[in-house]
């Protein structure tokens, strides 16, 4: 695997060549504590980022217009939220967060934390 | 024999081609019956096509809403004829030499087509071209050429009834959907002016009305009825601390309060589609409340830091819980703050700087951009609604009554200032009117506090 640090501060691997979109979203997913798929171009994404960041997370972070099968990726992304925007999406410990709305939701009410302390992305 | 040609001459001044349609597909039909029984019909008559087009004047005369004349002469299902009786009709009896000669009971039937075609006439286009199919089956009737009107054309001309009767049903609904409407806004208006006299600033429209788009009104109206539904709900609220109702009745007030809050949030979700600037520029609000305005509406942190204070006794986990909400509500405020500062950076970027190489396209690139403006307040809102939930998780049901009857008067007195601001005395020396007009203010702001400091 190659890495890239960048201004983040946080990795940003290489995507690993899968077959079916959806599974290559899971597999990705569960490869890291703290896994968002975004556009570079998004500003709600790095709205997400910065929550994530500000709360002393690493997120691995998957720019799918940077992958050269994003589209598809994106395209999985859309069915499985059940909506038109397929990012940001947030999986902790490998399990679906959803997008934005869920991500703030569950840390105003407090259950964001204690996963990610769960899932191993959080020390106290 | 058959004679045809009565109901071709109805045509009056609204010639429909489905009406065109009808009389040919029947008219063949009819040619197909007269040719077999006697191959020379056509003698000392124009041909039949040409009789579709009236060569001789129509005497044209009205009759009442003949639905007792078109009811009684029908035999069939009821449903072709009288569904005609809405609309005036007109009955045309043309003078053609021809028809004069119908004395045979088929002319009875005839009759009834023509008062059904010119009714139709009178209708609309689309209804037209169905309700016609209603004569064939009184021609029918008295006509020995039934067998020869085959099942399809039979099932589709009843299936032209059947669309032409919904399609008259749609046109009622409608009509009294438009009628309600109305009403409701005539009431919303009302509402409106009378909310103005009360005292509730309603920000932009006081001068700008013209300048509104209809997105923004239609909010500002919905708004300022929720304020009318705010001040109910607070009474409720005091009057159940007051009584010292039980928890559980208690609890229904307050999840009603809750979704009262909830209702306002699904409204500025439609809002923000229609007018994003109208809430994030705060239009909607009061100048006062507008120097607090963060994303199209108030900041959860700042609330809690102003209830914090007020809502003791808490107990020791419900104080590390409120600070927490606090704090997140701040990580959550940030982050959308930073999402919302980077769109800005991007539209800049897109706008400003260098020679405009295809104006066309940056501005269409910037529109894209400032449609995520519209993705922000709704965070926002979302945010602010989950922070009243977590708070209504936190506290018991009396705190929770207090803390939403709080936050209701905190607004409340933000409005009154509005109000004052707006209203205050410009001139040097105070007239006696504005001084009185200002201690009647201060006194609408004077009993909430009483109310306040009982519990």
């Amino acid at each position: 695997m190659h890495y890239q640090v960048d201004s983040w501060g946080y990795y940003m691997p290489r995507m690993s060549m899968g077959s079916d979109p959806m599974e290559r979203v899971a597999k990705l997913a569960s490869e890291s504590a703290v896994v968002i798929f975004s556009l570079s171009s998004c500003c709600m994404c790095h709205a997400v980022k910065r929550l994530f960041c500000g709360l002393g997370v690493n997120p691995t972070v998957y720019e799918l217009d940077q992958d050269p099968r994003g589209k598809d990726l994106e395209a999985a992304l859309m069915r499985l939220l059940g909506n038109s925007q397929a990012v940001p999406v947030v999986f902790i410990g490998g399990k679906l967060i959803g997008a934005m709305d869920r991500v703030m939701a569950s840390h105003i009410n407090g259950t964001l934390v204690p996963l990610l302390k769960e899932a191993g992305a959080l020390w106290l | 024999m058959n004679v045809p040609t009565g109901f071709i001459h109805q045509e009056g001044s609204a010639f429909g081609f489905g009406e065109l349609e009808e009389a040919i597909v029947l008219q063949g039909l009819n040619i197909r019956n007269d040719e077999a029984k006697a191959p020379l019909f056509t003698t000392g008559r124009p041909a039949a096509t040409l009789e579709m087009f009236p060569s001789w004047p129509m005497r044209f005369k009205q009759t009442p809403r003949g639905s007792s004349k078109s009811g009684g002469g029908s035999t069939d299902s009821g449903s072709a004829v009288n569904t005609i009786s809405s609309k005036t009709e007109n009955q045309l009896e043309p003078e053609s030499p021809i028809s004069s000669k119908n004395t045979t009971p088929l002319d009875h039937q005839q009759q009834k087509q023509q008062e059904m075609m010119a009714s139709d006439v009178s209708r609309t286009g689309a209804s037209q071209n169905q309700s016609i199919a209603k004569l064939p089956q009184e021609k029918r009737r008295g006509s020995t050429s039934e067998k020869q009107l085959d099942a399809k054309t039979l099932r589709r001309l009843a299936q032209n009834r059947e669309a032409a009767r919904k399609s008259r049903l749609r046109k009622k609904a409608y009509v009294q959907q438009l009628e309600s409407s109305r009403i409701k806004l005539t009431q919303l208006e009302q509402d409106l002016q009378r909310s103005r006299s009360q005292g509730f600033f309603l920000g932009g429209c006081a001068g700008a009305v013209g300048n509104i788009s209809s997105g923004a009104a239609i909010f500002d109206m919905e708004y300022s009825r929720w304020l009318e539904d705010d001040q109910r709900h607070m009474s409720e609220l005091r009057t159940g601390l007051n009584a010292h109702l039980s928890d559980s009745d208690l609890r229904i007030i307050v999840d009603t309060y809750i979704s009262h809050y909830d209702e306002i949030f699904r409204l500025k979700v439609v809002a923000a589609k229609a007018d994003v600037f109208h809430l994030i520029t705060g239009m909607w609000t009061t100048p006062a409340e507008r120097c607090f305005l963060w994303m199209g509406g108030f900041r959860p942190s700042e609330l809690i830091k102003m209830l914090i204070s007020q809502l003791d006794p808490l107990t020791e986990q419900q104080v590390m819980g409120i600070y927490s909400l606090q704090h997140s509500s701040q990580q959550a405020e940030e982050a959308l703050t930073q999402g919302l500062e980077q769109l800005q950076r991007s539209l800049t970027d897109t706008i400003a700087g260098g020679p405009v190489i295809d104006g066309m396209q940056q501005m269409a690139i910037a529109i894209g951009k400032l449609a995520n403006l519209e993705g922000f307040v709704r965070q926002a809102d979302n945010l602010r609604q989950q922070t009243l939930h977590q708070l209504s998780r936190i506290l018991t049901v009396r705190q929770a009554a207090r803390c939403f009857l709080m936050i209701g008067e905190y607004y409340g007195r933000l409005r009154a200032l509005s109000s004052l601001w707006t209203s205050r005395p410009r001139e040097s020396m105070m007239s006696d009117e504005h001084s009185c007009q200002t201690t009647t203010d201060l006194q609408m702001v004077q009993p909430s506090q009483n109310h306040f400091s009982e519990f």
